[in-house]
């Protein structure tokens, strides 16, 4: 059993980052009923937008000097904070570019998602080009830290307390505040809401900027992990779906749990089972959803005609 | 009445147009059928990927190529006919390949295909190539099959295959660290074919394997193999994991700092995609065909060659990829030279068998192509970080170098069954 | 607008105007591809993806089932009949007997499992599917040859009675796929005017309602799906004999998007010819502009964005509405005098 309890613990952490990963996700579907297949594309955004935001490439101009002058922290911690409200604003772009796909079947949202995150990776491809790059951590936060004689990594850490924090964050927001109890209305009845007086537009564009802005933060986040080149936002999308569709369409718990079950599934795996890592997700999915329709917390939406 | 008004001026403008369109497209096609073979340039199409997992290693393979065929253009061209190249990308993708290929053969008439990293593409370029007698330089997929199994009497692989990398790792290996080894293998052909190699070897010297942890294609998240490998305490770990999933490994093994211990065998490293990352990814030993700071004549100024002509690139030194390109080319167009004509079987004739000195090589052994298995038997280096270093560049640190007869991929002249000259159509260019 | 729900001209007929015009224009092919700047290859990919994408819509547009794993079929299909070749026999038709009942198979055994849901939660299912064959082709090289490929897949000859005619020149092996493509598009166009096209499109309407009046919903979205499968199985053995390979990369999620894209842009929503007029254009238009830039996809991209959103009903919709446009001309344009 000693030999399980660490691939347990990392599990758990692979399923924090998941979580944060499919919170974006679930919250734009629930809300406006839209697939959002660009939501790996703004994955990727938002880690090149803190990579030109960390500054390195303007060594050579006056703001550059300046600005690489400050500390690699200050610098990151701008980062954190900037390229995820960057990438919202990109997700209100495309949203106003969604707005004519409404009132018609929810394929063509998904399509124009599909169609957007490919332009999205060119567009990547086109300005920071086609090669590999990293994000620079600050000292605090990288290198390794020894727990019961196993080396992990203190980045893996403090990624997945911050996502934790982002969750419980989102969370709040959700549940204890006005503009949260808003959005829930929306997600539950947008007609009502709209008669009730508030602007659904612009609260459409928010939410769909807001969860913009949570997948550019998960880029940020995971990209020191995982790598960073223009593709990157390919290996998002399905574990995204996946946990979404498990966890139910449109729930916050959902989200939650079922990022946590398949990062548990996916650790266990690859380590009892490691050529059926990738595979056993979508092994759990089919069976989740062949005995329970809406997944574990879904509930019936309209995405289902 | 007003209807059929509309649909007859339609009909004639239509018309008119069509008829101004096909007159545009008459001339152009009779230039095809006119031309002279003696002043109509050499077509070279340029197979390579501009978009997907290796698209920033396609570039740096097109510099090269475009670097050689500038030399030629700059002495006259080839058999005093100038080179064209013409590039089409394929995406990463075989069906692609296969496509780019039929196009590049059929509409642009190209004599001659190069380039290729991903060897699903390179199979499919090289049957659609063997189909119509093309020649076709491999120039970067190291799958040992591509000059084993999967082996055409129009191809030429440029590039040391896994086999090779491996016999050069593993002896040397041994002795420095010790037996006990883990594998950690890419659930793919590449993967296990590489792997395969380094097992066979190693019992042959006497190690043994702990274990072979196998790592789907895309994982993304290496910590289970990670805490394995802590686990099980191996003295050497060799990895035969490629793509975008290497790029991943390295980035998790640097964050644990595991880059020392155990010590990490890798199979070949391609330039571009370590280019630019901080130094600690680039742990353990691995291989390498070429480095810009070999210490040989003719490197220093080959490095100048590349920053004058491409003085724009974020690549301000070539790798093994650009060279590669660059040396097929050159030895295609040599070729042609010497055959002192493009017809393919003069062409493939002069290529079967032939020397390169280690001068023109600027590698430390000579090569050559093996008239059995098409493939070039060159120098293999082993490499690690250039831990220490204050120049951003130069990353590597060149430990050892492997003459071609040492590292030999033995099972490959029995894998390969070229087609013979035969069964190959006739093609000139 | 127009929709796939209305009857249009001819339903009952089994040769129609477009079918003939589109005869013509296969047939001449060899004839004005290449002046035009295209290649016979291209031409034999362009109707491959045409048998495809037209068995695709009729679970798509028809069915309206929205299943972005289809890839999986094609490549079934083209491993099946690679397969054959290399372990059987080197026959033509065993080797499209093999691809279509493999294929078929496949989509009966994915259809029992997606046929219950609708919308997004079949979406999902069918990718899910789709990448569990994606990585069944990718780790059993053994048998596909992985990624790699499965090579040397010969072009069997054709055995017509008397004569045989050799499939390795691309000019007789596109006449082969024309013909495959008039028999599929003949049967296809029955069979949507039947009774079971116009269930099928009731059940897409309201399956609510098609149940309440009697139908078993779950057989004719079964049957849809495997009939599509079949159909795609059909244009994978065609593929695989067009390359003489065949490779898992067709069945991933981003090359069973592609087919919905082109379905979509050339209007497989509102009309019978929709596929072949998207499938026609992407092709074109990546031929054309991949030889001119490496951004291609960019623009393309950008160009089915805009698409989707002001045009959703795609080629076939734009033509229907300027055909509509130019026979009411005359009408529209006296004013009423007041």
């Amino acid at each position: 059993m000693t030999g399980l309890a660490p691939h347990l613990f990392n599990g758990l952490t692979l399923g924090m980052l998941f979580a944060l990963i499919a919170l974006g996700f679930t919250l734009i579907i629930g809300v406006m009923e839209v697939i959002n297949l660009a939501h790996g594309a703004l994955f990727a955004l938002g880690a090149y937008f803190a990579l030109t935001i960390l500054g390195d490439w303007s060594a050579g101009t006056a703001f550059g000097a300046w600005w690489l002058g400050f500390p690699l922290t200050v610098r990151y911690v701008a980062a954190l904070v900037l390229a995820p409200i960057l990438a919202g604003c990109a997700g209100m772009v495309l949203e106003r570019c969604l707005r004519p796909t409404y009132d018609k079947v929810p394929l063509y949202g998904l399509l124009l998602t599909f169609g957007a995150a490919l332009v999205i990776e060119e567009a990547i491809r086109l300005l920071w080009g086609t090669g590999e790059k990293s994000l620079a951590l600050p000292e605090a936060i990288s290198g390794a830290v020894l727990v019961g004689g196993l080396i992990y990594s203190k980045y893996k850490l403090f990624a997945a307390i911050f996502a934790l924090a982002a969750i419980a964050a989102v969370w709040l927001f959700l549940e204890r505040t006005s503009y949260g109890a808003i959005i829930k209305a929306g997600a539950h009845d947008s007609e009502m809401v709209r008669a009730l007086g508030y602007d659904l537009a612009k609260l459409r564009m928010l939410v769909f900027g807001f969860g913009a802005g949570l997948a550019g933060l998960a880029g940020v986040i995971m990209v020191p992990i995982w790598g960073l080149r223009p593709h990157v936002g390919v290996d998002v999308v399905i574990p995204a779906f996946l946990i979404i569709v498990l966890g139910g369409v449109g729930s916050f718990w959902g989200a939650v749990v079922a990022s946590l079950l398949v990062g548990l599934t996916v650790g266990i795996t690859g380590a009892y089972a490691s050529a059926w890592s990738t595979m056993s997700m979508y092994l759990l999915l089919i069976a989740v959803v062949g005995v329970r329709a809406r997944g574990l917390f879904g509930r019936k939406s309209a995405l289902e005609n | 009445m007003l209807k059929s008004r509309l649909t007859r001026r339609r009909l004639l403008g239509t018309s008119a147009a069509a008829a101004g369109v096909t007159a545009f497209h008459g001339p152009w096609v009779h230039n095809r059928v006119y031309a002279a073979a003696t002043d109509k340039p050499i077509r070279i199409g340029i197979t390579s990927d501009a978009s997907g997992q290796y698209a920033n290693s396609g570039a740096s393979d097109r510099r090269g190529m475009h670097m050689a065929i500038d030399e030629f253009n700059a002495k006259g061209g080839v058999l005093g006919r100038k080179i064209e190249a013409i590039h089409i990308d394929t995406e990463t993708t075989p069906a692609t390949g296969s496509r780019v290929a039929e196009r590049m053969i059929s509409r642009e008439q190209c004599g001659f295909l190069i380039g290729a990293v991903h060897s699903g593409v390179a199979n499919a370029i090289s049957q659609v190539a063997q189909k119509y007698g093309v020649i076709y330089l491999n120039t970067n997929s190291s799958s040992p099959t591509e000059s084993g199994k999967d082996c055409h009497r129009v191809k030429f692989v440029w590039d040391g295959n896994g086999t090779n990398f491996s016999k050069a790792a593993v002896k040397n290996s041994i002795d420095s660290f010790g037996k006990n080894w883990m594998l950690l293998t890419n659930d793919y052909v590449w993967g296990h074919n590489t792997s395969a190699a380094t097992r066979k070897l190693l019992t042959e010297y006497g190690g043994e394997i702990s274990e072979e942890i196998l790592i789907p294609q895309g994982t993304r998240d290496f910590s289970s193999a990670l805490l394995k490998i802590q686990q099980a305490k191996p003295v050497v770990v060799a990895a035969a994991v490629g793509g975008d999933d290497q790029k991943a490994l390295r980035t998790q093994v640097a964050q644990l700092g595991m880059g020392e211990s155990p010590a990490w065998i890798s199979n070949q490293q391609d330039w571009p995609d370590v280019y630019g990352l901080p130094l600690d990814n680039l742990f353990g030993v691995f291989g390498t065909t070429w480095y810009y700071k070999l210490d040989l004549p003719g490197v220093a100024e080959f490095v100048q060659r590349y920053q004058a002509a491409y003085p724009d690139t974020q690549m301000r030194v070539p790798g093994n990829v650009f060279y590669n390109g660059y040396m097929a080319t050159r030895e295609l167009l040599g070729a042609i030279e010497r055959a002192g004509t493009t017809s393919n079987v003069a062409v493939i004739k002069q290529l079967e068998g032939h020397k390169m000195p280690a001068t023109e090589r600027m590698q430390h052994h000579d090569a050559w192509i093996d008239p059995a298995t098409h493939q070039v038997q060159q120098t293999i280096y082993l490499a690690t970080a250039n831990a220490g270093t204050q120049d951003k560049d130069d990353m590597f640190k060149i430990l050892t170098q492997s003459a071609p007869e040492d590292v030999l991929d033995a099972g490959a002249a029995e894998a390969c069954k070229l087609e013979s000259h035969a069964d190959t159509p006739t093609f000139d260019a | 607008m127009t929709s796939l729900a209305d009857i249009p001209r001819r339903a009952g007929a089994w040769v129609t105007p477009p079918m003939a015009v589109m005869a013509v224009v296969t047939v001449s092919a060899p004839l004005w591809l290449g002046p035009v700047g295209l290649h016979q290859y291209l031409g034999i990919e362009i109707a491959i993806w045409i048998i495809y994408a037209l068995g695709f819509n009729l679970l798509f547009g028809y069915g309206g089932l929205h299943s972005f794993g289809h890839g999986a079929y094609l490549g079934t299909g083209a491993y099946a009949f690679g397969l054959f070749q290399h372990h059987v026999a080197v026959s033509l038709w065993g080797g499209l007997l093999a691809a279509v009942l493999t294929a078929g198979i496949a989509g009966a055994l994915v259809g029992a499992i997606v046929s219950h849901r609708r919308g997004i939660y079949y979406a999902l299912l069918t990718i899910a599917c789709g990448q569990v064959f994606w990585f069944v082709a990718v780790k059993a090289h053994w048998l596909t040859g992985g990624d790699d490929g499965l090579l040397s897949i010969p072009r069997p000859a054709l055995r017509l009675g008397v004569t045989t005619v050799d499939l390795n020149d691309n000019l007789a092996f596109f006449y082969l796929v024309i013909a495959v493509l008039a028999v599929t598009v003949v049967g296809l166009w029955r069979l949507v005017h039947s009774p079971f096209g116009r269930i099928l499109q009731a059940v897409r309407q309201n399956e609510t309602r098609a149940a309440f009046v009697g139908y078993h919903v779950w057989r004719f979205k079964w049957a849809a799906f495997v009939i599509s499968a079949i159909l795609s199985g059909l244009a994978g053995g065609l593929f695989a004999m067009a390359q003489q390979s065949a490779y898992p990369d067709v069945m991933s999620l981003h090359q069973s998007g592609l087919v919905v894209m082109m379905v979509l842009v050339g209007g497989g929503l509102v009309g019978f010819w929709g596929p072949v007029l998207g499938v026609a254009l992407y092709f074109g238009v990546r031929d054309f502009l991949g030889a001119l830039t490496e951004t291609w996809l960019l623009w393309y991209g950008l160009m089915f964005v805009v698409m989707v959103m002001y045009r959703p009903e795609g080629l076939a919709g734009i033509l229907h509405s300027v055909q509509a446009k130019l026979s009411c001309a005359p009408v529209l344009r006296e004013k009423p005098t007041e």
